[in-house]
């Protein structure tokens, strides 16, 4: 990685004088348990595209955040412009010209494009709208763009494309001249992206700066001047991007040195616990594949880790497992049975334990006390259940062994969910997956937003239930956890596994280009 | 702990009940008249052996009405639709009393099996919408109220209606014979030493009510059925994911709602009017939902908001007789509906904050302790 | 105080009483013992002392004793301009010509709790207890029997059995009858062969109202088209306080070429007689409405009179006021009582001068009703 030079100091783009659009100094945010930010340090040049690289959870998001006005730093100092700016909300970003275009459109589905654009900001004429001036205002953004677009249509008729166009000129109606884009071509169809890109180039050359949010490397080297890669929290670097190339950059965001594996090799693999035959999942709404070719076996005390950027089809790989979505074609086999046809209830039932990668949304019962979270997704077997009945004792009896056995610090089984701190959330859905005597393990994420602590507790415990012959599915963005844990690796990229490695012998270099597609452009 | 909670949650109740009076109080005052003498007023109605009577039968529909409503709530289903399911559940369970004879036992239990099976078939249009079409049971049950009143009126005037005799007026259907009839609870009463004036009677629905409350509570906390119930409610992602089929769960959710719906009226029907009138109350199946809301779902809470409210509704009658106005009682209903959920709002939240606190001070002591 | 029997009583309900009670007893002490100490439920802290024991005896007032009138109102009470209206009329002549003192309870919304106030107020210490209105039938005839002493008159109703010794008087209306003439009223006054009828709620009274009016109509043009509609169905009573959907549905008639409407909606038809101003307005046509129960001319807005042709008299108030009058002179008679044509308990308004110029014919079709030539229906 040493052939990179790390440039604070990087001459800005030719043409440009006078100060910084953005300069970020010592930026740190620390959430209970992690710290998101960890003194970020960058500056981005006026009329630049700047791009801003990490994997998922690296804290990219947290960051535009913070300069977006939606955050506030608890160390750390923000310039605009060569002013140091304190913002308290999205309103102040706005009024220094900062603005945002979110992953997720914000646009009313029934309103105009017009209406739109001018809700919330609504240009006033003795109390009335004056629709002919938004208008007139709202056509001259669009021309600029280089893109017709009829402001009298309803949103809920545009394409996506056009959508996001509506999003980039509600933030430049409002006067900003700094946007900041998070992940743009996730929705878009290559075409799109070729369209949003033009748009792009139009507005730097009116000045406008852009600071571009992305884990899609291609894209980053093909639209940006700049760019910063962050990884675990902290500026790694801020480089040129015309001195990059694919593989150099994939090996910025994966790291120089990967942990050293320590999972003691497996001694007698059992039957194939979990098999999963060419499994394909399609989206009947974008018309494509979110998952296809999805082939391998789990065994019995053998942990297969799923590398991979997020947002490549693991939150679908699992949802499709454990039955919450309907897969269009394939195979799954649960200890040897076909489940392909079974719904969640009998895939757990069957023995599908799961580490949800969000406790709050998928794992936790928050106002519920920790007994009756101790048994959910055990709801039907005992101890807590006895025929159709809910077995109170038996139920509060194994809570309080979870709590004992996987150190779940409580004042007790009958505090609710919500009271616990997020390790310790996590370590009572461990300890409930594990404790249940699963067959197969589907755990994503298992340590994502816990503490140190927590961390290595949690991956004892999986190392523990791996030795005694649990199959373990492991689907994580942190490499310490991959390759910590697993007996063998799989890389999963648009939706395909891509590449089986072995931890062992993995280096830096293979794992970043496979993870992040750079191994196709080596290849071809 | 949970005494602190409890503490919290019964000062905040009693605050709220208070408060509510206060604020009345001012409304009275405004209108120049004495809240004294009206609360007074009142009390003394209301401690009356018929009036005691008559609240608790008019709690009794208001209580069924709220446990059908609290089985929705549990899973975040709100079932506006109470309303129309008694109406039909009633008047079909009326009409298919009246035309069969049968003995006691089996005919009333014909009767109440009727009427939830009629207040389940109908609330379950509703599920049905929601869990394949995903029509929202707000609009579909409000829809169906309309559609059930409509359709209620229609099968009494052609179908289900009696040849009264002679000139009377009254749309009903026929009387359901004396095996149908639930008995008054007046010998008990008497036997226990209270003198019931002539005219009141306590309706025996009263018990079956009480049932129905413990029936709720089983289901609700007790059952397989009823965790997967509320699991849906508290976190519909996570209930998924632990295996809860959600269609399903709407299915059953609605139908074992509207089967409660259906006996909102059981008690007034076989204790008092023994067929399906016009006179027959309406509107309980909203008052339902604030009781509902004012006893936070749970089966002893609701049975109180019920008793408040009937309580209200009876004792205000005899404002009229002092030149107070009676609407006072709409008034005062309703701010303890606003400062009940309020208090309920603040204890949650103070529970809420304590208990964090006593997670927290537990976990940093352990840590001082060093790992376990 | 006395210890409440009912300490089963639950919680919020005790809570509330007794601070209730409390309330109470900081400022009224004195009265306090007595009123919680009351056994019977006919007894009331408010009795004065005098009338605690002559409710017994219906002839037992004097002149220097007010007889006590109760009167329990339908849905909607006084103020509904019509059939509540009408009853609070006779009651108020009553007053002023004898010495009355009335108390007046109107149920809550859905009706429900006619029966607790008849029997509340029976238990109040009066003479005479009026229940207005045929849903009485339940109330009245379980507490008429449990108050022996207390004088029952029965608006509309009917009770089987009633005969002179009964306590009750059902006092009945030949609105058939009337609805015949403003019926024939209508099919003389309407240019276009169309008129309408607007029903509160389609029940068996006002059904009544419909085939008297069809039969007026018919009586003079065999072949007038006649539109009707009812505003809403039982057990839904909103039909009677529903003046929106009143004007609604009138507006539609009148627009469909109805040029007389008549209306059996209580509260509902205000909303008639604005659609009638409102379409004559819009159309230049003038079109009328008919009133019912109470002389509606009177009581209408200025600016709606011109539109009300004429009313249906239901003389409620005739009825309540020959009641009471028969109460203070002590002759009070049970059973049954119909005010018809015959007794002008029903009959046609003139105010307004509208109906001046066919006067002569619906005076021809009353006579003949009433000698019995003409046979009106009272339903379909």
């Amino acid at each position: 990685m040493s052939d990179v030079s790390t440039t604070e100091d990087t001459a800005p783009p030719a043409g440009n004088d006078g100060p910084p659009a953005v300069r970020l100094t010592g930026i740190t945010k620390r959430f209970p348990g992690v710290v998101a930010n960890d003194q970020i340090t960058f500056t981005v040049q006026p009329g630049e595209i700047h791009a801003l690289v990490g994997e998922n959870g690296a804290g990219k998001s947290t960051l535009m955040k913070i300069l977006y006005g939606m955050q506030r730093p608890d160390e750390g100092t923000i310039e605009v412009k060569g002013k140091e700016v304190t913002f308290r909300s999205p309103k102040d970003a706005i009024a220094k010209g900062v603005g945002m275009v979110h992953q997720h459109f914000m646009l009313a589905a029934q309103l105009t494009v017009l209406e739109n654009v001018i809700l919330g900001e609504d240009p006033s004429r003795g109390g009335a709208i004056d629709f002919r001036r938004a208008k007139e205002k709202i056509q001259q953004l669009a021309k600029t763009q280089g893109v017709p677009l009829d402001v009298n249509r309803p949103v809920e008729t545009l394409s996506v494309g056009e959508k996001q166009r509506v999003e980039i000129i509600k933030v430049l109606y409002r006067g900003a001249d700094l946007l900041i884009l998070d992940e743009p071509t996730g929705v878009l169809v290559p075409q799109e992206v070729e369209e949003l890109f033009e748009t792009l180039r139009e507005l730097t050359a009116q000045g406008v700066t852009i600071i571009f949010i992305s884990h899609k490397l291609d894209e980053v080297l093909q639209i940006a001047d700049t760019v910063t890669v962050i990884r675990r929290g902290r500026t790694v670097t801020s480089v040129p991007a015309a001195e990059l190339t694919a593989r150099q950059l994939a090996e910025l965001m994966v790291g120089s040195e990967l942990p050293t594996p320590e999972t003691r090799p497996a001694t007698d693999l059992g039957e194939a616990a979990l098999s999963v035959d060419d499994l394909r999942l399609r989206d009947p709404d974008a018309g494509r594949d979110l998952l296809h070719d999805i082939t391998f076996d789990i065994r019995g005390g053998e942990v297969l880790g799923i590398a991979g950027v997020e947002g490549n089809g693991q939150a679908e790989l699992v949802e499709v497992l454990l039955g919450l979505r309907k897969m269009s074609g394939g195979r799954v086999l649960l200890g040897g049975e076909d489940v392909t046809d079974d719904s969640t209830r009998e895939r757990r039932e069957g023995g599908m334990g799961y580490i949800p990668e969000d406790r709050h949304s998928r794992g936790l019962l928050l106002p519920a006390p920790l007994w009756e979270n101790a048994m959910l997704g055990h709801q039907g077997s005992r101890p807590f259940a006895r025929g159709a009945l809910v077995d109170r004792d038996g139920a509060r009896q194994r809570t309080a062994e979870i709590i004992e056995s996987y150190d779940v610090r409580t004042p007790g089984a009958d505090v609710a969910a919500y009271a616990l701190s997020g390790g310790n959330q996590q370590k009572l859905i461990v300890g409930r997956e594990l404790t249940a005597d699963p067959r197969v393990l589907i755990a994503a994420h298992p340590t994502r937003g816990v503490d140190v602590g927590a961390q290595a507790a949690i991956w004892e415990e999986i190392r523990r239930a791996r030795g005694e012959g649990l199959a373990v599915l492991l689907l994580s963005a942190d490499l310490d956890e991959l390759i910590g844990l697993s007996d063998r690796l799989m890389v999963i990229l648009r939706g395909r596994l891509v590449a089986e490695l072995d931890p062992q012998e993995l280096t830096p270099e293979e794992l970043g280009s496979y993870m992040t597609g750079a191994h196709e452009e080596v290849s071809s | 702990m949970n005494l602190r909670s409890a503490l919290i949650r019964l000062g905040a109740s009693l605050g709220a009940i208070l408060l509510a009076l206060a604020l009345s109080s001012i409304v009275l005052l405004i209108i120049d008249r004495s809240p004294l003498e009206a609360f007074a007023a009142m009390g003394s109605y209301a401690s009356r052996v018929d009036s005691m009577i008559s609240i608790i039968n008019r709690a009794v529909p208001l209580y069924v009405s709220a446990v059908a409503v609290a089985v929705g709530f549990q899973m975040k289903l709100f079932n506006i639709g109470v309303e129309g399911q008694y109406r039909i559940a009633a008047l079909v369970a009326a009409w298919v009393g009246g035309a069969v004879a049968l003995p006691g036992i089996l005919h009333v239990s014909l009767i109440i099996l009727v009427a939830a099976l009629v207040g389940a078939a109908w609330s379950s249009i509703a599920g049905i919408l929601k869990a394949f079409r995903g029509v929202h049971e707000v609009i579909s049950t409000i829809m169906l109220n309309f559609i059930g009143t409509g359709l209620g009126a229609w099968l009494l005037a052609n179908h289900f209606r009696e040849e009264t005799e002679g000139g009377s007026l009254i749309i009903a259907t026929a009387r359901i014979p004396e095996s149908g009839r639930l008995p008054s609870l007046n010998p008990v009463l008497e036997g226990l030493g209270v003198e019931v004036p002539s005219g009141s009677d306590l309706h025996s629905f009263v018990l079956f009510a009480i049932l129905l409350g413990v029936g709720y509570y089983v289901l609700i906390w007790r059952t397989r059925l009823g965790y997967d119930l509320r699991a849906f409610g508290a976190n519909p992602g996570a209930a998924e994911a632990s295996g809860v089929n959600l269609k399903r769960m709407t299915l059953i959710t609605m139908a074992i709602s509207g089967a409660f719906a259906g006996l909102v009226v059981m008690g007034p029907v076989l204790g008092s009017f023994h067929r399906y009138t016009t006179d027959i109350p309406i509107e309980l199946g909203f008052t339902g939902i604030a009781v509902a809301l004012v006893g936070r779902n749970r089966p002893v809470q609701m049975a109180l908001a019920a008793l408040l409210f009937a309580f209200l509704n009876r004792s205000a009658q005899i404002l009229d007789f002092r030149g107070i106005p009676k609407e006072i009682e709409t008034i005062i209903g309703g701010v303890i509906i606003l400062t009940v959920v309020i208090a309920n709002e603040l204890a949650r939240r103070v529970i809420q904050a304590q208990e964090v606190r006593d997670a927290a001070a537990k976990t940093a002591r352990d840590d001082e302790e060093g790992p376990a | 105080m006395r210890v409440p029997r009912w300490i089963s009583l639950l919680a919020a309900l005790s809570a509330a009483s007794l601070i209730l009670a409390a309330c109470g007893g900081a400022e009224e002490a004195p009265d306090e013992p007595d009123d919680t100490g009351t056994e019977a439920p006919d007894d009331d802290a408010d009795d004065t002392d005098d009338d605690a024991d002559d409710t017994d005896d219906d002839a037992a007032a004097d002149d220097g004793d007010p007889v006590r009138v109760g009167l329990v109102y339908d849905i909607g009470g006084r103020g509904d301009q019509s059939f509540n209206d009408a009853a609070a009329a006779g009651l108020d002549r009553a007053e002023e010509d004898f010495n009355i003192e009335a108390t007046e309870l109107e149920p809550a919304e859905g009706g429900e709790n006619r029966g607790e106030l008849l029997r509340l107020i029976s238990g109040e210490g009066v003479d005479l207890v009026f229940g207005v209105g045929f849903a009485f039938e339940e109330a009245m005839e379980s507490t008429a029997p449990d108050f022996p002493g207390v004088n029952y008159g029965f608006i509309d109703g009917f009770l089987p059995d009633l005969g002179p010794d009964s306590n009750v008087v059902a006092l009945g209306f030949a609105e058939h009858e009337g609805s015949f003439l403003v019926g024939a009223a209508a099919a003389l006054k309407s240019e276009t062969g169309r008129v309408g009828f607007i029903g509160g709620v389609e029940i068996p009274l006002i059904e009544r109202f419909e085939a008297g009016f069809v039969a007026g109509a018919r009586e003079i043009n065999p072949d007038i088209e006649i539109d009707i509609n009812y505003i809403s169905q039982p057990p839904d009573f909103s039909g009677f306080t529903d003046p929106a959907s009143g004007r609604e549905i009138a507006l539609g008639m009148y627009g469909n070429g109805a040029d007389v409407v008549y209306h059996a909606a209580g509260g509902s038809g205000l909303g008639l007689f604005e659609a009638a101003k409102e379409h004559s307005e819009s159309s230049g046509s003038k079109v009328w409405a008919i009133g019912v129960d109470s002389d509606q001319y009177l009581t209408a807005d200025e600016e709606l009179q011109e539109f009300i042709l004429t009313s249906m008299l239901k003389r409620v108030d005739v009825a309540v006021y020959e009641t009471i009058a028969a109460q203070v002179e002590g002759d009070f008679e049970g059973g049954y009582r119909t005010f018809d044509l015959s007794t002008d308990g029903v009959g046609y308004s003139t105010s307004g001068g509208f109906v001046d110029d066919i006067v002569d014919q619906l005076e021809e079709l009353k006579a003949a009703v009433i000698a019995g030539e003409i046979e009106v229906p009272d339903s379909n």
